[in-house]
């Protein structure tokens, strides 16, 4: 027993003695687990990569929110508090991100959400910053793509009033879109859960849109596509990053097909030699190619670990300026700029459905959205 | 039996006077993690015991918990939260001028909390308590559902779907834990009163109650008023425990119902101390299970984390319970001060007759 003891105290000490340690706070389990699932395997794989940094080892400790936040809420302060880490990466929605940013505001440690695109998320705080792009910016780059692209001049819009991600999505989408293409837009609302759209297609069709916005997520986008072809809509039917996951084309089928969308990051979309080498290392890793949040995971833990090695430190107060300072990073889904809020400032990736697969459409650069 | 009143009340002054060193301690000793976590199981506590006032002790099933809790979060928290922050955070559509002007300090918005689930509790009280056993319980459970759908839809209100964040993180131990013995010392109190004894009636065969001449609907109602009022308390200081809160399912929606349930039913349906034990043991295992969920070192051997392990393991400990004690921890028998030290009596017995105080 004692031999025991001793052995185990001697491995505790040697993983304790010069390392940094990195918290990662995701839905582990839950409702959205499939998402934390996809960024754990991108973290899994960075860390694989590249597992030193300031000649020291990184830790990486990941604690499940189990898509909830008050346990999101926990999870951060266990990993500030009795963890001790320099710097944490997560959550992935918006309402979780903004529970644990509250702890970590206070324990000065800062924290980089994933996919958290609410401009609340970062809103008067100083620890957090972000990988991805904000929904105020998609919002106003869908309206782009449909006024310039696509020329259409009436739309119809989808709103879950549920999700707040839909709603400010449309809100930026009219903004623009009425502005500067004076295209009409019609809001038809439904619920997250919802099976059955067609009055609102009905309303889209006597309206007379050429083209129908579905902001929210790809289970309600693929039924309610399903169910607007099938009353016999021709136009063009675009959505934001909700419609990325491949259960889109499982439930959606044809009707999805000829979809746009935009989003963070699509594998077909890698130019540079660091995108495909990443596609190539995440499908020998995992046999499949990598989805958004796997490359905005691995963009995160590599962006921290350039931070600390700008900062020179283990500070996690230093580390934050470092990753607020961050500019011209080279991500894998794409150059990444910090802006004085946190936020990331990116190029947003136009993809389509091809034959039930995402292909590279288009892409808008955020200098064209001012 | 003057005398034995004289000695619980010493003694429970006592307990208290050692709480509050317990606390004094642990403010200062313990990290901000624990300290958090220590918040959380008093926050329960009073989310437990109002529900088992309703569900335990008058015996109307009701699953409506989570929309009392809300309706207290959302009080309070609009009212402590400074208008420039209101004005910065309504992005989707400006405050309506009324909520932006309020403000409140922390106390008075608390018992604002209570106060505005305890008239919801009053208005609806009216059509749902005249339904009994499963309506009862359906019909509390869409009238919690109907609360965050308005919730999400009021957006110069309530913000909608975006939630309110930024809420002044008041709650500390004191406060969560001082709210709990209130809560405790006043449901007692109501048990032992003659409305509390009409309760007990009602629930054991509310139709003897009737015809003993206790007024069924009206002591229902009291009751159920009563423990929203705590509910919204509970809600309010949840709110500033957590500084942002929205009307998500996963935050105000059935599954916080069922939580508290499971904390009611593992202490013992009926029993308040079981329920205050129930909470503690939920929020602490919750947070203590996560060390199955880090990859650990037995024997020299070293085990990969598995996410979720927790629950798993919570859930089994939770069947292992119910299946040791079928009624919960306590049963429907409380932890009095006659049962502690009727233990510790017999325990010394026991020693004696075993020789070891010898």
């Amino acid at each position: 027993m004692k031999r025991i003891l001793v052995t185990l105290l001697v491995i505790l000490s040697i993983s304790i003695f010069a390392e940094i340690r990195i918290g990662v706070l995701l839905p582990l389990t839950g409702g959205i687990s499939a998402f934390g699932d996809w960024t754990k395997k991108g973290i899994d794989l960075a860390h694989k990569q590249k597992n030193t940094v300031l000649g020291e080892k990184v830790t990486l400790v990941y604690v499940d929110t189990r898509s909830e936040k008050t346990e999101a809420a926990n999870g951060m302060a266990r990993l500030t508090d009795k963890e001790k880490v320099v710097t944490v990466i997560g959550e992935i929605a918006s309402s979780n991100s903004m529970a644990a940013a509250e702890i970590a505001e206070s324990r000065k440690v800062p924290q980089v959400a994933v996919t958290s695109t609410s401009p609340l998320v970062t809103q008067g705080k100083k620890f957090i910053s972000r990988v991805c792009f904000i929904d105020p910016l998609q919002g106003t780059a869908l309206a782009e793509f449909a006024g310039k692209n696509l020329k259409a001049k009436k739309v119809t819009i989808f709103v879950d009033i549920e999700q707040d991600y839909s709603i400010s999505l449309t809100n930026y989408f009219v903004e623009r879109f009425e502005k500067k293409y004076k295209g009409q837009v019609l809001k038809v609302q439904y619920k997250s859960g919802d099976q059955e759209f067609s009055a609102q297609i009905a309303q889209a069709l006597s309206f007379g849109s050429d083209a129908i916005m579905m902001t929210g997520y790809y289970n309600e986008i693929a039924l309610a596509a399903q169910q607007a072809r099938s009353m016999g809509f021709k136009g063009y039917i675009i959505a934001g990053d909700g419609a990325d996951a491949p259960e889109l084309v499982k439930i959606g089928g044809k009707a999805v097909e000829g979809l746009y969308f935009t989003t963070h990051y699509i594998p077909d979309a890698a130019t540079s030699k660091l995108g495909k080498d990443f596609v190539d290392a995440f499908k020998k890793e995992y046999g499949t190619l990598p989805a958004m949040n796997a490359a905005l995971g691995y963009d995160a833990y590599m962006l921290i670990l350039n931070a600390i090695e700008r900062a020179k430190s283990k500070d996690p107060v230093k580390i934050n300026d470092a990753i607020r300072a961050t500019k011209g990073f080279q991500g894998v889904s794409g150059t990444i700029n910090i802006d004085k809020n946190g936020d990331a400032i990116k190029t947003v990736i136009v993809a389509q459905v091809k034959d039930g697969k995402f292909v590279f459409a288009s892409s808008i650069e955020p200098e064209d959205l001012q | 039996m003057t005398k034995k009143a004289k000695r619980d009340t010493t003694l429970t002054v006592l307990l208290i006077i050692g709480m509050i060193i317990f606390l004094q301690v642990a403010n200062t000793t313990f990290d901000s993690y624990e300290k958090q976590v220590l918040s959380l199981m008093a926050i329960y506590g009073i989310m437990a015991v109002s529900l088992n006032l309703v569900n335990g002790i008058t015996g109307i099933f009701s699953l409506g918990h989570a929309g009392f809790i809300l309706l207290g979060a959302y009080t309070s928290a609009l009212l402590t939260i400074p208008s420039e922050q209101k004005i910065a955070m309504f992005i989707i559509q400006p405050p309506s001028p009324l909520i932006a002007n309020l403000h409140a300090d922390f106390l008075t918005a608390t018992i604002m909390g209570g106060l505005v689930a305890a008239f919801g509790a009053f208005i609806i009280g009216f059509p749902v308590l005249r339904l009994s056993g499963d309506y009862l319980a359906i019909a509390s459970l869409g009238f919690s559902e109907v609360l965050r759908i308005f919730a999400l839809n009021l957006q110069s209100v309530t913000n909608g779907s975006l939630g309110l964040k930024g809420i002044p993180n008041y709650t500390n131990v004191w406060w969560s834990w001082g709210w709990l013995v209130v809560t405790v010392i006043f449901v007692v109190s109501l048990v032992k009163s003659s409305y509390g004894r009409a309760l007990l009636a009602i629930r054991d065969n509310s139709i003897a109650a009737e015809a003993m001449g206790i007024n069924v609907f009206k002591h229902t109602l009291l009751s159920f008023v009563i423990s929203a009022f705590f509910a919204g308390v509970s809600g309010a200081l949840y709110a500033h425990w957590l500084t942002t809160i929205d009307p998500r399912i996963t935050t105000f929606g059935p599954t916080l119902t069922y939580y508290v349930l499971i904390m009611v039913v593992l202490g013992g349906l009926g029993s308040i101390t079981g329920s205050v034990v129930g909470a503690v043991l939920f929020a602490f295992l919750m947070e203590w299970l996560r060390v199955f969920e880090q990859p650990f070192t037995l024997f020299g051997r070293s085990f990969p984390a598995i996410q979720g392990m927790r629950m798993l393991v919570l859930s089994v400990l939770f069947v292992v319970t119910m299946i040791v004690w079928k009624r919960g921890i306590f049963g429907r028998s409380e932890l009095t001060w006659d049962a502690i030290i009727n233990f510790f009596k017999k325990f010394g017995k026991k020693a004696d007759e075993r020789g070891v105080g010898k």
